[in-house]
């Protein structure tokens, strides 16, 4: 598979098929010198993405560099996660260090994501998320499947009851959802019982925490 | 502790003609007069149902809600806002929205746009943290201060930038934010059947609460 970046010492882009900056989503490509110092491809895409050559990239800007494959922007509960976890010094930007992690993380779910799409539809489809969450470890039932793939549906388009697909940008955050809600439960249920006593206050902590 | 006993909004305005002028509104796209309004149906309702299917289909479908939907500093209502939106006015599940749903959904945005001036007391177009707390408080959520703080920052319509307080909630948001919050209260006092303020639940539950909220 891959995630070819069109952008300055890149690999081409995949041709016909295929996402700008990569698939499924992430960066538009970039053209810029790298500079001495750096892997000159991830500076190269460093400074595509710092648009006001600030030395930082802004929440702004980094909205504004991501797109999922159909070149819709990635929406902004994405974004915030995504500056959540790697604005490590809280800094309100992603200095270039920072962008180095983003960056793999980036393209690690872009692996993740055009694995698990089979039918290069460019969405991520209720089965499909059955197969990558199952391959993840979560087996959940076929109405919280359902629930779960109504609710990060990217297309508002409804045909009958069935959800459509999932783009790249709510298919990152759908997993981290699911990822964190399975390990708050986990730490609540300390008896390994498979329930939890939690209180109203704790409740709406866990719940309004994730992305 | 919870008190959220009734949910927002309030309906203590009067309601029906405030189209726009104000910080959100359903966007104009063309004025041209639309033939074969129902009978009965209020002129203006109808006005702006024709206004907004742009198709001129006879009825709304998502895009064309998603198009017509514009907060007030000029962006378009968030996805999952407009799918909340379709959930709850599409009531026949076709997919779209017809005339008798829209005049549900154009009241229900007329007394948000109410609630949103109401509590945008600086005029700034967004709801900062204060006038959260205000607004929820008024709701009857009696939340506490970490909790109001995460709200805030969720619904925050960009990331916290440095120290400072993160960027206000644009009306989608502060819709959405209100609408999750009651949700999500109301699912716990159905399981706090002794309201103890505690509740014992299994992770499939546990999902289910939280993948059922807008």
């Amino acid at each position: 598979m891959s995630y070819g970046y069109g952008g300055y010492g890149g690999p081409p882009a995949p041709p016909g098929y295929g996402a700008p900056g990569g698939y499924g989503g992430g960066f538009v490509p970039a053209h810029a010198p790298p500079p001495p110092g750096a892997d000159p491809q991830l500076w190269s895409h460093f400074i595509a993405v710092d648009q006001d050559r600030s030395g930082a990239i802004s929440a702004v800007e980094l909205e504004r560099a991501l797109v999922n494959g159909n070149w819709t922007p990635f929406d902004l509960d994405t974004v915030k996660l995504l500056m959540n976890i790697f604005d490590t010094d809280r800094s309100g930007t992603i200095g270039f260090n920072e962008f180095a992690g983003l960056w793999k993380y980036i393209k690690d779910w872009q692996n993740v994501f055009a694995h698990f799409d089979r039918d290069r539809s460019g969405t991520i489809d209720e089965q499909e998320m059955r197969n990558a969450l199952g391959q993840f470890g979560y087996n959940l039932s076929p109405q919280l499947m359902h629930l779960l793939q109504m609710k990060f549906a990217s297309d508002l388009r409804t045909t009958g009851r069935a959800a459509n697909g999932i783009s790249f940008d709510r298919f990152v955050r759908a997993c981290v959802v699911v990822k964190q809600i399975t390990d708050s439960f986990r730490r609540l249920d300390t008896d390994r019982d498979g329930w939890v006593q939690i209180n109203y206050d704790q409740f709406m902590h866990t719940v309004l925490s994730l992305p | 502790m919870y008190s959220g006993q009734s949910g927002p909004p309030r309906h203590h305005h009067s309601h029906g003609s405030h189209a726009s002028g104000h910080r959100t509104t359903v966007q104009h796209h063309h004025q041209h007069q639309q033939p074969g309004a129902p009978p009965g149906a209020d002129p203006q309702v109808w006005h702006w149902f024709a206004a907004v299917d742009t198709d001129r289909s006879g009825y709304i479908t998502a895009n064309e809600l998603q198009t017509a939907l514009i907060n007030g500093n000029g962006t378009r209502f968030d996805l999952d806002t407009v799918k909340m939106l379709m959930k709850m006015f599409d009531t026949d599940h076709n997919g779209t929205i017809g005339f008798q749903e829209f005049t549900g959904l154009w009241k229900y945005i007329a007394d948000w746009q109410q609630v949103f001036l109401r509590f945008d007391r600086d005029r700034s177009g967004s709801i900062d943290g204060r006038e959260l707390t205000e607004a929820l408080r008024s709701f009857g959520y009696n939340l506490s201060p970490p909790l109001l703080t995460l709200i805030e920052q969720k619904y925050a319509s960009g990331p916290t930038s440095g120290y400072g307080p993160p960027p206000g909630i644009t009306f989608d948001r502060f819709v959405r934010a209100c609408v999750t919050i009651k949700t999500l209260t109301d699912s716990f006092q159905r399981f706090d059947t002794d309201r103890d303020g505690w509740i014992q639940i299994s992770y499939e539950q546990f999902l289910t609460m939280i993948l059922s909220t807008p």
